[in-house]
């Protein structure tokens, strides 16, 4: 397995785990969210951030060569594929986003709404590249 | 009228054998792709870019129609 593939499996990993966790307590406090909101949403930054960087430098050190070496053409390709994926799905739910916005009566998106939109942007992203490294593609 | 879709085989892994039995990792090294790309192209589920084929037939000291070819289905 590859450095970048590795990376991909991390960021799956992580932000599906750490974002669960944060989507999962955003609906359990339901409409009693209150002052949990900016700090569960720092925390979640934080906990995201350092987690990626710990196992990053965890798989770097155990394969420091394929860490130093530059992306390649064919992991370029990989990840502007999974690019353009993701971008189309963040696309379209947020046009979804927007025609339902636009209802009468309208449906207001808050902050965690376009919050999830954006991460499953993400994981579709990272996704996208896990299944092109495992075909070989 | 379009040409039907065809597939590019190589002869890398045999070239490979005939130089020493050099590994895909040294021939990856040689022209700066990984070893994992290498694979990937003798395997044929990629193809490479024009100035990736020419390194990799340089490295072999072949013409580019000796290490790959176009084959129409």
């Amino acid at each position: 397995m590859s450095f970048r593939e590795k990376s991909a499996w991390i960021s799956v990993i992580s932000m599906a785990g750490i974002y669960g966790y944060y989507f999962w307590s955003v609906l359990r406090a339901g409409p009693h969210l209150g002052s949990f909101h900016f700090a569960g949403l720092l925390a979640t930054l934080i906990a995201l951030i350092v987690v990626q960087i710990v196992l990053t430098i965890a798989v770097a050190v155990a394969s420091p060569r394929d860490a130093r070496a530059p992306r390649d053409e064919r992991e370029k390709l990989i990840e502007l594929r999974a690019t353009r994926v993701a971008y189309a799905g963040l696309a379209t739910s947020v046009a979804m986003a927007c025609f339902f916005g636009a209802r009468d009566p309208p449906i207001v998106f808050n902050t965690n709404s376009l919050l999830l939109l954006l991460v499953t942007a993400e994981l579709l992203r990272s996704g996208c590249q896990i299944i092109q490294y495992r075909r070989g593609a | 009228m379009a040409l039907d879709v065809g597939i590019i085989r190589n002869e890398i892994r045999r070239l490979r054998f005939e130089h020493g039995e050099m590994t895909q990792q040294q021939l990856a090294d040689k022209i700066e792709l990984t070893r994992q790309t290498v694979n990937a192209i003798e395997q044929g589920k990629y193809s490479p870019s024009l100035e990736a084929a020419f390194r990799i037939a340089a490295v072999f000291g072949k013409p580019l129609e000796s290490v790959f070819r176009y084959e129409q289905d």
